[in-house]
């Protein structure tokens, strides 16, 4: 009976995972046991070279060491992307992120908490939630311990120094390692956790190896990691069934970047649905339970600007600037993309375009919200934030160019469940932010990691379907051709922006389809609670 | 005009390499190759002069798919493939640092392979042509000359001859073939230079003897163990003259001088003789020997190829001037040594018998005697390196390349090491724990994993330690000392450990038990 299980096991060479949702928990046993000696085998294969390399490993009795070794080829790279320069490096009056981050190190370290949000100084206000607040603080407190003139009050404005950038950089490398790669690595056991070895690993590399943030965080100069590490946390949370911790997690990243609400629907969708299923008064305890955990976590981060409604006003000012306009610079999504042909901010005034967008924003999240609802699945979850996120990303007010990363993050931790869309998503997220790379001297840095992406994910395409390759091939011409124009010919006098907005229109086409994808995918997922994905500790030998 | 200080202190054909170059850089942009444009660094220059490393060495990319395919493509062959590829060692001085090292190997490694497929005349015409490219491989020319002597213009290569046969056996053909396609290669380099009466001139800048026995800090050699130990002594005699007035020492008041000064410059030696060029020659002669005898009594590719690491170990531990890279000549020769032996696969379980039927293949059998010796040398050396990046920002580089390197590549050795040679080695080993007969490290002795583990509090001092203690100016040869003599001592182990290997090992031994 085993052998027959074995064999059809091994027969099946797709990589949907819904596989293991058929075998039974005795063949599952038995198959568990078979795999921890001769998995290569068994287990269908992929046709990646990161696979290959993990089940070199896997047959050099390495899997302790192997994380390990993970982890530090991911120092390494993002190091060695560091090394370069960032945002806004000697580039006076204003600089760039880099600075408002320092800036924002310096604010917290030298003005009482509560002048935070409200200094006048007009430079680089603070206006990112609290707990980036209290990170810069910590941040800036060892700063000035090794060296008081790098966050010096109003005497550092725009400071440069070649051990200031290695203390930045040190601070960023230390919080993605703490908060978004201890994160990965826990998700990869967590969601693989009925796989054989090999794939875990595998997922750990590729999702280590995601170009776009290690580019944005390492080299432009951000905490992203620290945001989408929390959503990580959470979704592990959420996958051992912990949902206050994972509420916690979730309200953490909220506090941490404001971009987290782009998952926010679908966090929410799921949290409500699944309580429903815990009948009369279980779902009243369990939201009781949620909601305390919000409003305490929430609270206690926002505690020292709760004395007056007018410090509240300023604080959510500064968090949502609205005057900022619809969108910033070029940025894939579809407003942008219609300003190409329509100049909507010439037509509608801030208010309307706000309300607008909102609404717009509302209607394309709402579908996939209400199936989470009806049917909150742990593998619903993630195509949840996917959909919202992109929906956010997409239609939403005031978006950047990064924002990508964060549709980015999910469709990243399903790499090996849809290798071929995700990895083609990442390539052109990555795309899409090339404008904003080239402008900071970070070109080559980005070639290098997207070819190295390119190159890691092209196994995948060779059991896609034919249409995923071919879309594949096409996006790379395009891109390349797009590459190669702009730097072979000059733009025409009339259009000094033609390149950036071609690879805008090109990555909102993408996007869309993507967003049309994830959303039948979402609906057709072969799902019942039952059957949905569980975690279940599996006996390491 | 003022040109630069960096004179050309390589042979011809690199001139022309460098020249060749130039063809491209001019078209870059045309200051790169201004005469007097010096110290000139603008982004579009590094990328051009790192972009030629990283094409040059495709090269070694190629050499190392010829290796694969003419050693046999098993695992530890890969293995060894990628830790060529991925060397910290070569990364570092390479790509890090800027020398084209990647390229020179990918040819040495030419030429080995193709004396390992017995085409001699080929490999022999390649090594003098990479002579040419660079002169410290002359550091294995020893090797070479004997072997190619002995392979390629005797008959009966494989086995020894007797005394009376020794004129009947002689190839003149063979003979004059080498000697006239070597003779071509020189002069087709340092002819032109003979035309133009250029070539003491030339071999000043070869050779430049008035530099002093070590570079600028010291290779991690014999001389930085003898240098350390007069630094010691003169330490202790300064500090209590009584002790130096009972066993009869004098200073160097000189050299004493030099002692705060530590590493730079010429090295005199304060209470221990001082060395001259011809001292340093002579041992190396003497260390090679031994190795060119056993090449020359039984002159097969397997002797050979232990004997050219062992050159490169000879000349590396007491040659004059010795520069901290050419350890990548030791690593890199015991490299292509050890993809000449035959390991096991992890998963086929081989034992004894499976073992027989690999060994029909290749040369001897890997021994975790090799293993350890080339992880223990590896390490000692590439650490070595890591002053040259002295850096803050580097340093992470540095460390984690050597860490990711030597734990990757470490465990996929121990992997093939056959279990017939495990059990000896357990042996030799003596007990251990149930931890560490699963850990990379269950062959090393106690003391060897003393050593390995020992690099991490010293690099730690090193690095992080020394200067939040002292500061950047003060004591700043202490650093760059211990790091040395750390190094050394691994080195110098890891090369007696190599040379036993190598000396009781089947390559050697074989033929006693035979005659």
């Amino acid at each position: 009976m085993a052998s027959t299980s074995l064999r059809a096991r091994g027969s099946k060479t797709t990589l949907s995972s819904s596989t293991i949702a058929a075998t039974t928990t005795t063949s599952a046993t038995i198959s568990n046991a078979v795999a921890s000696t001769s998995t290569g085998s068994r287990a269908p294969k992929l046709n990646l070279t990161v696979y290959r390399y993990a089940t070199w490993l896997e047959e050099n009795q390495m899997k302790r060491s192997a994380p390990w070794i993970a982890v530090a080829s991911a120092v390494l790279l993002r190091w060695i992307i560091g090394l370069g320069p960032y945002s806004g490096m000697a580039t006076p009056p204003r600089y760039g992120d880099y600075e408002a981050q320092r800036h924002w190190m310096e604010l917290t370290l030298h003005r009482p908490i509560r002048d935070w949000y409200s200094d006048k100084s007009k430079w680089w206000d603070l206006d990112y939630p609290p707990l980036t607040a209290y990170v810069s603080w910590i941040c800036g407190y060892i700063g000035d311990k090794i060296n008081p003139e790098w966050f010096a009050w109003e005497a550092s404005r725009g400071f440069e120094s070649p051990d200031a950038k290695l203390y930045m950089r040190t601070t960023v490398m230390i919080c993605e390692l703490l908060v978004y790669i201890s994160a990965v690595v826990v998700f990869a056991n967590r969601w693989f956790a009925n796989k054989p070895w090999t794939r875990k690993h595998t997922a750990l590399l590729l999702i280590l190896m995601q170009p776009g943030l290690i580019l944005i965080d390492s080299g432009h100069f951000q905490y992203n990691a620290v945001m989408l590490g929390l959503v990580v946390w959470a979704v592990n949370s959420f996958l051992a069934d912990q949902d206050v911790l994972g509420s916690v997690f979730f309200c953490l990243a909220l506090g941490f970047k404001q971009m987290a609400l782009y998952f926010a629907p679908a966090v929410f969708a799921y949290l409500l649905g699944k309580s429903f299923r815990q009948g009369f008064f279980g779902c009243i305890w369990k939201l009781i339970k949620l909601g305390i955990a919000v409003v305490v976590t929430l609270g206690l981060q926002f505690a020292p600007w709760l004395r007056s409604q007018d410090e509240i006003l300023q604080v959510v000012q500064r968090i949502f600037p609205l005057f900022r306009g619809l969108y910033q610079d070029k940025v894939a999504n579809v407003w942008c993309a219609v300003n190409v042909v329509i100049k909507l901010r010439d037509i509608f005034d801030i208010q309307e375009l706000v309300r607008f967008s909102t609404l717009a924003t509302l209607v394309s999240f709402l579908p996939s919200m209400l199936h989470l609802i009806a049917k909150p699945t742990k593998r619903g979850l993630i195509y949840g934030l996917i959909n919202s996120s992109l929906s956010f990303f997409l239609l939403s007010f005031q978006v950047h160019e990064k924002s990508i990363l964060v549709p980015a993050l999910p469709i990243t931790l399903l790499i090996l469940d849809e290798p071929a869309t995700a990895s083609l998503f990442i390539t052109l997220a990555t795309f899409t932010m090339y404008p904003l790379l080239r402008q900071e001297a970070l070109a080559m840095p980005y070639f290098v990691l997207l070819g190295l992406w390119i190159w890691l994910t092209s196994g995948t395409f060779k059991n896609a379907s034919k249409l995923l390759e071919f879309s594949a091939a096409v996006n790379l011409l395009v891109m390349s051709t797009i590459h190669l124009a702009e730097m072979l010919v000059p733009p025409p006098a009339r259009y000094p922006d033609l390149y950036p907005v071609l690879n805008t229109l090109w990555g909102a086409g993408g996007f869309v389809l993507y967003w049309l994808y994830f959303n039948y995918r979402q609906f057709t997922l072969v799902n019942t609670p039952k059957m949905g994905f569980r975690v279940t500790k599996t006996k390491q030998t | 005009m003022k040109t630069s200080e960096w004179t050309l202190d390589y042979p011809p054909f690199f001139a022309w390499f460098e020249k060749f170059l130039s063809l491209f850089a001019a078209q870059v942009d045309p200051k790169i190759v201004q005469l007097d444009n010096l110290n000139y660094d603008t982004p579009a220059t590094i990328y051009f002069q790192r972009t030629t490393v990283i094409v040059s060495e495709l090269v070694l990319y190629w050499a190392l798919q010829r290796m694969l395919a003419v050693m046999g493509n098993r695992p530890l062959q890969k293995i060894i493939n990628w830790s060529l590829m991925l060397n910290p060692g070569l990364l570092m001085v390479d790509n890090m640092h800027f020398q084209y090292n990647g390229f020179l190997y990918g040819i040495m490694i030419h030429s080995l392979v193709d004396a390992k497929q017995g085409k001699l005349l080929r490999s022999g015409i390649l090594f003098a042509v990479l002579l040419n490219f660079k002169h410290i491989y002359l550091y294995i020319a020893p090797s070479y000359f004997v072997f190619l002597f002995r392979a390629y213009c005797f008959e009966n290569a494989g086995n020894s001859i007797r005394a009376r046969s020794w004129i009947s056996a002689f190839r003149p053909l063979h003979f004059l073939a080498l000697g006239i396609s070597v003779i071509v290669v020189f002069a087709a380099s340092l002819g032109p230079f003979i035309a133009m009466e250029q070539l003491p001139q030339l071999a000043s800048r070869l050779f430049p003897f008035k530099r002093g026995l070590c570079h600028s800090y010291w290779a991690a050699n014999f001389w930085a163990l003898y240098s350390f130990a007069d630094r010691s002594l003169i330490f202790l005699v300064s500090k209590f003259p009584v002790l130096g007035q009972h066993l009869n020492l004098t200073l160097d008041p000189a050299a004493l001088a030099a002692t705060t000064r530590g590493l730079v410059g010429d090295t005199a030696f304060g209470i221990l003789p001082t060395v001259t060029a011809q001292h340093t020659l002579v041992l190396t002669v003497l260390l090679q020997v031994p190795g060119l005898i056993a090449v020359f009594r039984r002159p097969t590719f397997d002797r050979f190829v232990g004997s050219v690491a062992l050159s490169a170990f000879a000349s590396f531990l007491a040659g004059w001037h010795v520069h901290e890279k050419a350890i990548l000549l030791c690593t890199v020769t015991m490299s292509v040594a050890i993809a000449n032996l035959v390991g096991t696969s992890p998963n086929s379980g081989a034992g004894a018998s499976a073992l027989t039927d690999l060994r029909m293949g290749g040369g001897g059998v890997l021994t975790s005697r090799d293993v350890r010796a080339f992880m223990i040398v590896s390490l000692a050396g590439y650490i070595g390196l890591w002053p040259l990046f002295f850096t803050r920002e580097e340093t992470p580089v540095k460390v984690l390349i050597t860490a990711i390197w030597f734990v990757v590549v470490g465990s996929g050795l121990d992997q093939c090491i056959p279990r017939q040679s495990k059990s000896s080695a357990a042996v030799e080993a003596g007990p251990s724990s149930a931890w560490a007969s699963r850990s990379m490290l269950r062959h090393y002795t106690a003391l060897e994993r003393l050593y390995l583990f020992g690099t991490i509090p010293v690099q730690l001092y090193v690095n992080l330690v020394h200067e939040a203690v002292f500061g950047q100016d003060t004591l700043a040869f202490l650093p760059l000392m211990i790091t040395s003599v750390y190094a050394a001592v691994g080195v110098v182990y890891g090369w007696l450990l190599y040379s036993t290997a190598y000396f009781s090992s089947g390559k050697v031994l074989d033929k006693k038990k035979t005659r």
